[in-house]
């Protein structure tokens, strides 16, 4: 675990390469409504969810039969071709199209009139190289991307980031800023600081400008030139890059590599700073998933429950210039209003705390606990599929008067 | 859905590297960091340094099992910092300490400096300083290396400081008091030796630059200003710097993690306060070393100290109540 390191630096990257069919697809749920139901037959880019917000909707990467659907996601068992027809793109922009885009399966989040647009080359974490393959080799589809997101938002300036030393040829009128290719500067709060030179909440959107990542736009562009919903992610893959199908279980692309997974074993979806792990080797990668690592038990950190030793390391290396051991340290009490003394929204929840920590403490797991019980403390409405216990959990903690807040 | 999975994974938040250091090798490495000071201390001192350096150790890692029995904890004696705890206190103490002297100090070092204040990290004092201030108030003359070492031909720069005035310490060599010719606390006195392990655990990185380095500024510029105020009734800032605690005290006791502010701006206040108050003690007061109790004072600021932040990124924020009215209701609900 010692040899890791936070360059950015890709080197030489190989071609995209697509990845083989599986026959079943776990495709992930995120607050999506399912519109189909088990036992019903789905062609390729047939629409099987709805996104409850700007995510964009699900469709389903190959045609088969829904075999189970549950909160979380839906297995469908594939079977031959078979694709939906291809859609048409309206000739308008603005909200009609992003409508569509959202339609066909785009994260549309971030796409709202502004006068900067801010792309993002950098890689996103250690060992993640997604990008280079896009700029390279499928230059077209990220400039059909381009020039339809010009269209939602209107930018009148256009900034490329890219990682020093890393390739990364500009757009046409773009600006190129360098940042230095170290992580965490790939994440989307300090790219933007490097354009603009404001910091913006994380989780917010910036004021006057939009952050979409190389990866967007070559996903945007291909939407525009198949007419066929995204149901695709790219993913870095020891140390190859792979165009996978949203849903594809993590253990046939682990066979796939060449690899296997025992007993005990971390299998991460993601990079090794802020990836998600993966619950089972059936569990499938998800839209915005970037890479995949296996990780033995010896290699691993696990994160034991241990005190603070108050040494201060953790806040030494915090990009966002909090204390990530004091509101660990509240979080562990249930403090959860207190976090907010320790300004724990500015977290961009980069990891690096947590690998620095000599104690070992779970400091982004209890940073992002403390974000989530806030929300629901100060949330109006408990949600309706909250389990019963956890209400009560977590209800308490706001009617205990605060003392040590001055 | 409910048959087991296999393989097995284990499922842990991120991140998922780390970068190898442990508490443990925190205080082991700290440990080696004093192992010079220990061998000259056995050295000039001889066995009389070894017993009271083992006795210490012995009874601060006993109290920490028995605390920890106490409060019905995990036994952390396996991290090393009752260990280290005890053999910091056994460096503050004279060569000559009695066995009593020795136990008592080492076991509030644990127990009253450590444990009541809820173990390893809540300590707001440096839990060996604890100990040693409870001796020094309880038992002033057997702290006192005038009166119970009287066989030795080492000066105590010090007290002659105190009790004879800057003639009397004109004479001694800084050189000499660099490599440890003088009395003292036994390991505290090793000026070259703990030097050595400052620079290593700086090196190491296990102590950060800024409260070592505003400590030893803050001493050398008061004894300096005081000096230029009146040469005759104050000692030269090295001499200062080279005698009693004080490197000791910068590189080992100011440094405690737990005991000493985060971020840089309040370390570099916090080791300037402490720098300052040692002097202002060894003028003013009636103890000829003012480290220890300085360190202690310095470490009362240190929770005022850590609201010295930074602006957090993206500017200081809160999460606003939601109302439960009508409006979020039909947001909530549709
Ligand atoms: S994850 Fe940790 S290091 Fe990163 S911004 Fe949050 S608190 Fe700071
Ligand atoms: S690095 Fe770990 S032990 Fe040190 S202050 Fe931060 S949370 Fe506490």
């Amino acid at each position: 675990m010692t040899d890791f390191s936070f360059s950015l630096l890709t080197g030489e990257t190989g071609p995209l390469v697509k990845g083989a069919r599986p026959d079943r697809l776990r495709v992930p749920l995120q607050g999506h409504r399912p519109v189909l139901a088990e036992g019903d037959q789905v062609l390729a880019g047939t629409l099987i969810a709805e996104a409850g917000d700007d995510r964009g909707d699900m469709h389903a990467p190959l045609a088969g039969t829904i075999r189970a659907v549950d909160r979380f996601a839906m297995l469908i068992e594939t079977t031959d071709d078979g694709r939906a027809e291809p859609q048409a793109a309206p000739s308008e922009g603005g909200d009609i199209l992003r409508r569509w885009l959202r339609s066909m399966g785009i994260d549309v989040r971030p796409l709202r009139r502004a006068p900067v647009l801010i792309v993002n080359a950098v890689p996103p974490e250690p060992g993640i190289s997604i990008h280079d393959p896009l700029l390279r080799d499928y230059r077209k589809t990220v400039d059909l991307g381009l020039d339809t997101a010009r269209r939602v938002i209107d930018h009148s300036r256009l900034f490329l980031v890219a990682a020093r030393g890393n390739r990364a040829n500009a757009f046409a009128d773009c600006t190129v800023v360098h940042v230095p290719p170290v992580y965490p500067n790939g994440l989307d709060p300090l790219v933007v600081r490097a354009v603009t030179g404001g910091e913006t909440l994380p989780g917010r959107h910036p004021d006057n400008a939009v952050i979409l990542s190389v990866r967007d736009l070559y996903f945007i562009g291909r939407v525009m030139e198949t007419g066929r919903p995204v149901t695709q992610t790219v993913m870095t893959i020891a140390g190859q890059n792979r165009l996978v199908h949203v849903g594809t279980p993590a253990g046939f692309l682990v066979a796939e590599a060449g690899g296997g997974v025992e007993d005990g074993d971390h299998v991460i979806l993601g990079g090794l700073m802020r990836g998600i792990p993966a619950l089972n080797i059936d569990q499938g990668v998800d839209k915005d998933t970037t890479g995949l690592h296996i990780l033995s038990k010896t290699r691993a950190f696990v994160p034991v429950d241990g005190p603070c030793l108050g040494c201060g390391e953790c806040e030494r290396r915090c990009p966002a210039r909090i204390m990530p051991g004091m509101i660990s340290r509240c979080a562990e009490f249930k403090q959860f209003a207190r976090t907010e003394t320790f300004h724990i929204h500015s977290c961009i929840e980069c990891g690096i705390c947590g690998y620095w920590c000599k104690a070992r403490r779970p400091l982004l797991q209890y940073i992002r606990l403390a974000k989530y019980e806030l929300a629901l403390l100060r949330s109006a409405i408990v949600p309706a599929d909250t389990p019963a216990n956890d209400q009560g959990r977590s209800r308490p903690a706001d009617t205990r008067p605060e003392k040590n807040d001055a | 859905m409910l048959r087991p999975q296999r393989p097995i994974l284990t499922v842990s938040m991120a991140p998922h590297v780390h970068c190898g250091r442990t508490i443990k090798g925190h205080m082991g490495e700290t440990i080696i960091a004093l192992m010079p000071a220990m061998v000259m201390a056995a050295m000039v001192f001889g066995m009389d340094a070894v017993r009271v350096m083992a006795l210490s150790c012995a009874v601060a890692v006993t109290t920490e099992a028995l605390c920890n029995r106490l409060a019905g904890r995990d036994p952390a004696v396996d991290d090393l910092h009752a260990l280290l705890t005890g053999l910091l206190f056994a460096c503050l103490l004279p060569a000559s300490a009695p066995w009593w002297l020795v136990t008592v100090g080492s076991a509030s070092s644990i127990g009253l400096g450590k444990a009541i204040f809820g173990g390893l990290g809540a300590t707001p004092l440096c839990p060996p300083l604890v100990g040693w201030a409870v001796c020094r108030i309880s038992w002033p003359k057997a702290m006192d290396t005038n009166t119970t070492m009287l066989g030795t031909t080492l000066p105590d720069p010090l007290q002659q400081l105190k009790f004879f005035g800057t003639d009397a310490v004109a004479s001694l060599d800084p050189m000499a008091l660099f490599t440890g010719h003088q009395l003292g606390g036994l390991g505290a006195v090793h000026i070259a030796a703990l030097l050595a392990g400052g620079v290593f655990l700086l090196i190491r990185r296990h102590i950060a630059w800024e409260v070592p380095v505003a400590f030893i500024a803050g001493l050398l510029c008061t004894a300096w200003i005081y000096q230029l105020l009146d040469p005759a009734a104050h000692a030269a800032p090295l001499l200062h710097l080279l005698t009693g605690s004080a490197v000791f005290g910068a590189f080992f006791l100011a440094t405690d993690p737990a005991s000493s502010p985060i971020g840089r701006i309040p370390s570099l206040i916090y080791g300037l306060m402490a720098g300052v108050m040692v002097i202002i003690i060894r003028v003013y007061s009636i103890y000829p070393d003012g480290v220890p109790f300085a360190i202690l004072l310095a470490n009362l600021f240190t929770p005022l100290l850590d609201r010295i932040r930074p602006r957090p990124f993206g500017g200081p924020y809160t999460l606003t109540q939601e109302k439960e009215d009508q409006a979020t209701c039909v947001k909530h609900c549709g």
